[in-house]
């Protein structure tokens, strides 16, 4: 076992990933690109014992997402089951699909939150990004949680092909009367990795978007909350992944297979467990995917000896796997990594290249190639 | 905005207060957010309940711990928390 002999600090977040089915087809998607492969989903019971044991262990913050987690039939019942286990539940949608009866029979069952994501701020763009056509209803869906009194978090994944509607998203967010906005960049894993230098914004587009972020952060604040998160390819230190592995997250794929963060699934140095046979408690303090980058006995230089190393614990494993081919490689967005030029080299690459490639969007047809 | 002696703060509507027996602690929930409270504060939003304006919540935690001066780590923290939407306040 590596890591550290400490007991783990308990999970606090749990991510339950109820389906990779989805409506949509966004090509920034960050699911597996080979999801079509996991069919094998957890049944409503199996989900029951999931969220029980979490919450035994200390999970309070539930998120029910995908793919689309109003696809599940049983979605209702999980969030009451969730809601009498004590969960503060959010529910992560794309508002395909819902309509006021659900949002209504959701609230009665006790969900606390809804995140509804649009794709952009124009009905052409919104609908060619989602690969399906939702815009106006989507907007309608907006309206109606905000008339049944949910806290909304409206999230805009921003990329090349949409950041130049900032001010609009922004202008729609203060329209639909969003409580929270979150503008956040792509971040490059599955099918974002894939579709990478097509979605990779330039250096001149990222700071017209800043500033115009930090002009409604301004003028909106007390009334909307505004997240503005840029690439971390731009910056020059990596994110703390998950907030330290296995110190916070637990997140739980539709197949059952435990993540300590959401791409851990293709990493090659350990096997996620399962808990189709495994508890809750024995994947969180016993597994080797979890306790793998717990602590820093796994790391090498520059990490090892860095002075930063407990505030990022150097960045993100998977990113580092994606990029370098070794998840115990400092993540290359740093740039004391010696591999950092593979980041900067992507940003170059994005900006000769991308107008050359269509995007490939995320369904069933394309996810069987890979 | 700071808050003033006789104003009556009030728990938002988007946050959450709550005991975590896991923790042994409470927390305050909002959407995908968590904060971890420190006895203190906790104790402090525990009576921001929309009736007991800063002066009443001064005595009554004072008189709780039994203890005087604790005016200025209130307001400190109550300005804290009004900056961070946790709590809304009223004349
Ligand atoms: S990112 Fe788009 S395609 Fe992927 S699960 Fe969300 S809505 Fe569906
Ligand atoms: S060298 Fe490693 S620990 Fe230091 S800042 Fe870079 S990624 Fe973080």
């Amino acid at each position: 076992m590596a890591g550290s002999l400490k007991a783990p600090s308990p999970p606090r977040w749990l991510l339950a990933e109820l389906t990779y089915a989805c409506p949509l087809q966004c090509p920034y998607c960050s699911n597996p690109l080979d999801y079509a492969n996991f069919t094998n989903e957890l049944n409503t019971d199996e989900w029951k014992r999931v969220l029980k044991q979490s919450r035994k262990m200390g999970a309070v913050q539930l998120g029910f997402s995908g793919g689309e987690p109003l696809v599940r039939k049983d979605l209702t019942e999980l969030v009451s089951y969730s809601h009498d286990l004590g969960y503060y539940i959010n529910l992560i949608t794309s508002g395909y699909n819902m309509d006021e009866a659900k949002i209504i029979e959701l609230k009665e069952a006790g969900l606390d939150h809804i995140q509804i994501s649009l794709q952009a701020s124009s009905k052409e763009l919104n609908d060619y990004i989602a690969g399906t056509e939702s815009f106006e209803h989507k907007k309608v869906v907006a309206k109606l949680i905000k008339k049944h009194d949910y806290p909304m978090v409206l999230c805009v994944v921003l990329h090349r092909e949409n950041i130049h509607q900032m001010k609009d998203i922004l202008e729609m967010a203060i329209e639909l009367d969003a409580d929270f906005v979150e503008l956040a960049n792509t971040q490059y894993y599955g099918w974002a990795h894939h579709n990478r230098d097509q979605l990779m914004p330039t250096q001149e587009q990222l700071q017209e978007a800043e500033a115009i972020a930090k002009e409604y952060q301004e003028s909106q604040a007390g009334k909307m909350k505004i997240y503005y998160v840029i690439p971390d390819y731009f910056e020059n230190r990596p994110k703390a992944c998950m907030n330290g592995w296995g110190t916070t997250f637990l997140t739980i794929a539709p197949d059952g297979l435990a993540l300590p963060c959401h791409s851990a699934r293709q990493l090659p140095n350990f096997e996620c467990p399962s808990v189709r046979d495994n508890s809750i408690s024995e994947i969180w303090n016993e597994s080797t995917a979890f306790n793998y980058f717990r602590g820093d006995d796994w790391m090498k230089e520059p990490c090892r000896s860095c002075p930063e190393k407990d505030k990022d614990f150097g960045g993100c494993h998977c990113q580092a796997f994606l990029l370098t081919g070794d998840a115990t490689n400092a993540d290359p967005v740093c740039d004391l990594s010696p591999l950092h030029h593979l980041v900067t080299d992507a940003i170059e690459q994005a900006a000769m290249t991308a107008a050359e490639k269509p995007l490939v969007f995320r369904n069933s047809k394309n996810s069987k190639v890979f | 905005m700071s808050i003033q002696a006789t104003s009556v703060p009030q728990l938002s509507p988007t946050y959450r207060l709550q005991w975590e027996e896991a923790q042994n602690m409470f927390v305050l929930l909002y959407p995908e957010g968590l904060i971890e409270l420190n006895q203190s504060s906790a104790e402090i939003l525990q009576v921001c309940d929309g009736k007991n304006n800063v002066t009443d919540i001064v005595s009554a935690l004072e008189k709780k711990f039994d203890t005087t001066g604790l005016e200025n780590d209130i307001n400190n923290f109550l300005n804290t928390a009004l900056g961070n939407g946790w709590i809304t306040q009223s004349a």
